[in-house]
């Protein structure tokens, strides 16, 4: 490796720039600067390449671009003891290199930036308000044509969201339910009211914390399965191999997965609500003595059936909203690789905000309404 | 007839046996990569010639046999670490682009510059729209995400990555694949020009007779996990192999076959 170098001489009129040594990538660190000493805007210019070893396109952009900064006419330079490789590549680079940015407009980013969301939530809305339509006419077509139905399909999926979520919600409520009641004795005992746990964990249970988090639960595991599934579906044109051969991807594959979800989730809830009431019941009996029996009892004394019906309840409602949304942003995926990760994501986050807002909703006007 | 110029290679294989997943793609490959040419890799579907590429690469270790990359022994160089050194001197343009796809074109062409050198920012991104233009991409193609391209400008944008830190060796899997008739011949004329004007070399992996036809200075033809043949196109085309003849016998508008001697 030589080290490159550059030297500036006057011969009379004509300025003579001697390039010499290696000049390639490989040099960039060392890539000379223009002499102090050299005059500037000479009338003529020669450039003398006899001693350089080697030259790359970066290298030749570096001297060209060098040149061009101290007024040297970079593209009438006559060019001597250069061998034809070196030219060819001095001239491609010559009729190539660009300095500096392209210019871009000056933008007001933050009003851009709010007219494109609120375009993108309109398109947004109209295209639910549009699936939506979509489902129910194919919902009211199964009806006159039961033979349209996909049972096995339905059953499918039906395995995927219930029957492998059991064990999971089973554990997630289950400690859940330890948790909160350990928590709510700690203060209890403190008031000599720790039969009132009892009350306080079932209520909290069965009516907020278990249709909520199964919600939670399924919307990450089955909501963002859907995403992906349909994404995938839609991005290898396989959706449209369906419609192609006359079938309809609404009564295919998204009804059932609808129709699983809306009867999966009562019966998680259910089975959350079992779990929360174990994990409370064993540590009323550790940690405040009260035996399951009398557990039992205050359940039947202080509880209102109406608490459990209310939790089941909101349960179908959010499998709608969670099916929903992961259909739709499944069948928005666009044609690269990041758009199905920045879908399923949009999915879980989109379902977990609908859930607790319509969570919070019922609760208001539940108790407005005196329930 | 003139002696054959002894060139260097700069990738070379000598008896290399691959296995993937049970199954072994080649039995003792040797091959030459001369400098200044353009060699062309052909063969059936599924005969290896992806593998190949990769084990030059130093993306998969062969069975047995050697590989050298720039006169050094590849397996060698991946134990080592200094096979990223050697990866510094050779660009590769994987068959769909393989470009980022979370950055701009200009910002993945000057990627490897941002990483590789110590230029300031602002010398990376000039000389990364530098290797735009050559390739004959417009101006304002360097803002967009790959997924805003079409297929031709992707392989051209995926070739100005290639050729970001000024490589003497480019390995090229299938570039025209998938392109139209007339973007096909365009690519086959800048591949030509860049590696005629800055004198590198290629070695490129391609079912394209026109590509054979127009560019290539030597063809290496793999078949049965072994070389069958290796010369320029007069030459290949005199190997009596089945697979081979029905290959160029699909263009026998330009290619009449090769007079038999019958004395």
């Amino acid at each position: 490796m030589i080290v490159p170098s550059l030297q500036v001489t006057l011969a009379g009129d004509t300025m003579v720039i001697a390039v010499a040594g290696d000049w390639r990538l490989q040099q960039a660190g060392q890539w000379p600067v223009w002499p102090e000493s050299a005059s500037r805007r000479p009338s003529s210019a020669v450039l003398d390449g006899s001693q350089l070893a080697s030259l790359d396109p970066s290298g030749a952009w570096w001297l060209l671009d060098l040149l061009g900064r101290h007024g040297l006419p970079v593209n009438r330079l006559a060019l001597r003891g250069f061998s034809p490789a070196t030219s060819a590549i001095l001239t491609l680079v010559g009729q190539h290199a660009v300095r500096g940015a392209p210019k871009r407009g000056r933008e007001r980013a933050w009003v851009l930036a709010l007219g494109r969301f609120s375009h993108r939530l309109a398109g947004h809305a109209g295209d639910s308000l549009r699936m939506i339509g979509h489902i129910s006419e194919e919902m009211l077509g199964m009806l006159r044509h039961p033979g349209r139905f996909r049972l096995k399909e339905t059953f499918a999926q039906f395995d995927a969201v219930f029957v492998q979520a059991i064990a999971l919600v089973s554990l997630m409520m289950f400690l859940l339910g330890v948790v909160f009641t350990y928590l709510l004795g700690r203060q209890a005992m403190q008031y000599g009211a720790s039969i009132y746990v009892v009350d306080g964990t079932t209520l909290a249970t069965c009516r907020e914390l278990s249709p909520v988090l199964v919600a939670i639960l399924v919307a990450g595991r089955s909501g963002s399965a859907i995403t992906a599934q349909l994404g995938t579906m839609k991005f290898d044109e396989e959706l449209d191999a369906l419609r192609v051969l006359g079938l309809s991807p609404w009564t295919v594959l998204i009804i059932p997965r609808l129709l699983a979800l809306i009867v999966a989730m009562p019966l998680l809830v259910f089975i959350g609500d079992l779990a929360g009431i174990a994990g409370s019941m064993l540590i009323a009996n550790l940690q405040l003595a009260i035996p399951p029996s009398m557990f039992i009892d205050r359940i039947d004394t202080a509880i209102d059936p109406g608490t459990v019906i209310t939790g089941l309840a909101k349960a179908p409602l959010f499998g709608i909203f969670i099916g929903l949304i992961a259909c739709h942003t499944g069948l928005k995926v666009e044609r690269n690789a990041r758009s199905i990760g920045l879908s399923t994501t949009a999915t879980v986050v989109e379902s977990i905000v609908a859930v607790i807002l319509l969570n919070a909703i019922i609760a208001v006007s539940l108790s407005w309404l005196n329930l | 007839m003139a002696q054959p110029v002894m060139r260097q290679a700069l990738a070379e294989a000598s008896h290399v046996v691959t296995r993937l997943g049970g199954k072994t793609i080649h039995r003792g490959v040797s091959l030459r990569v001369e400098q200044g040419q353009i060699t062309a890799l052909i063969g059936g579907s599924g005969t290896g010639k992806s593998v190949l590429l990769r084990v030059l690469c130093g993306l998969l270790v062969p069975v047995s046999g050697h590989a050298q990359l720039f006169g050094k022994d590849i397996v060698a160089a991946v134990r080592s670490g200094e096979i990223n050194q050697l990866r510094t001197r050779f660009g590769m343009l994987f068959q769909d682009g393989a470009l980022f796809s979370n950055l701009t074109v200009e910002q993945n062409v000057a990627a490897p510059l941002l990483e590789h050198t110590r230029l300031p920012r602002d010398t990376c991104f000039d000389l990364a729209r530098l290797k735009l233009s050559m390739v004959g991409l417009p101006a304002d193609a360097g803002d967009k995400l790959p997924d805003e391209l079409s297929g031709g400008m992707r392989k051209r944008a995926a070739l100005a990555r290639a050729l970001a830190l000024d490589p003497e060796l480019l390995f090229l899997d299938e570039p025209t694949s998938g392109l139209d008739p007339v973007s096909a011949r365009a690519f086959d004329q800048l591949l030509r020009t860049l590696c005629d004007n800055l004198g590198l070399t290629a070695l490129l992996i391609t079912h394209d007779l026109d590509t054979l036809l127009s560019i290539a200075d030597k063809i290496i033809v793999l078949a049965n996990g072994k070389v069958l043949g290796a010369g320029d196109l007069a030459s290949i085309r005199q190997l009596d192999d089945p697979w081979l003849q029905a290959y160029f016998a699909s263009r026998g508008d330009i290619l009449a076959p090769p007079p038999r001697e019958t004395r």
